[in-house]
């Protein structure tokens, strides 16, 4: 995390109003992408409403840390991915799929290059979270963040403290696996 | 009347057809599922109600945060 800028007056500013401040501009921008990580990542729509909360919560308190290093996008999602990891640790859940992918992808004769067909656009949701709950957390996490379109490989690597490359390679194999279990949701 | 039914399952089957091919939508990967999803899920108003409240007793970030961000051009 950025050190506290050097300078910065002490007197503390009044309350933040947040219809009319640059921190709802800030909430306006990312608010969905934040809460779409948190909801797919956590499975759950109460914690993922809670933890998009408290990461914009958070957020607010360390803005004039903030030193313009990364995009602020990539700062929001360091802030989510840190604290939905840490719930997840908590809740100790989901360790059976720890090692589901690579047995998921050896087996799979899936056509990766088919489309993802669905016949009822209305039971997505359940059949993408059902999905996802069956993949590793890295997987899950590579693949939400790679949806968007906002963040490059590099950007992702930095995020997951791994190389553009290894994500790419991951990436593949997290995008067969993920195409195997959603035919099985089916 | 033994074709007129037979004309009346056919066009019931290609109006079930026709339907069922309405519904169905195909995604050439995974990210496009799940931007199509991103697109489709409400931020539920309740965060920024609960923002609100939260942030309200707290002193806002330093006014100077914004100047970094945008090159000292206030929005």
């Amino acid at each position: 995390m950025n050190e506290p800028a050097a300078g910065c007056e002490s007197v503390a500013e009044p309350p933040v109003d947040l219809a009319s401040s640059e921190f709802s501009s800030l909430y306006a921008e990312n608010s969905r992408a934040i809460y779409y990580l948190a909801l797919r990542f956590l499975g759950d729509p109460q914690k993922a409403e809670d933890a998009t909360h408290d990461v914009f919560l958070r957020a607010f308190r360390k803005l004039d840390q903030f030193h313009g290093e990364a995009s602020l996008r990539t700062w929001l999602y360091r802030i989510a991915i840190n604290h939905c990891q840490n719930l997840r640790q908590r809740w100790h859940d989901r360790h059976v799929f720890s090692n589901a992918d690579d047995a998921v992808w050896e087996n799979a004769t899936a056509r990766t290059d088919s489309p993802l067909r669905v016949l009822e656009t209305k039971e997505l949701g359940q059949r993408i979270q059902k999905t996802l709950d069956g993949l590793s957390d890295e997987y899950r996490l590579l693949l939400l963040l790679v949806a968007d379109e906002e963040l490059s490989y590099e950007q992702i690597g930095a995020l997951v403290g791994q190389s553009p490359d290894a994500v790419r390679g991951k990436l593949h194999r997290a995008r067969k696996t993920f195409a195997v279990l959603f035919e099985k949701t089916a | 009347m033994k074709h007129q039914i037979k004309l009346s399952r056919e066009q019931q089957h290609a109006a079930e057809h026709q339907t069922q091919r309405q519904a169905a939508r195909e995604f050439a990967s995974t990210e496009e599922l799940l931007r199509y999803d991103a697109a489709h899920t409400t931020v539920p108003p309740a965060i920024a109600r609960r923002l609100q409240k939260s942030t309200g007793d707290l002193p806002g970030p330093k006014a100077n945060w914004w100047k970094r961000l945008f090159g000292g051009t206030q929005p």
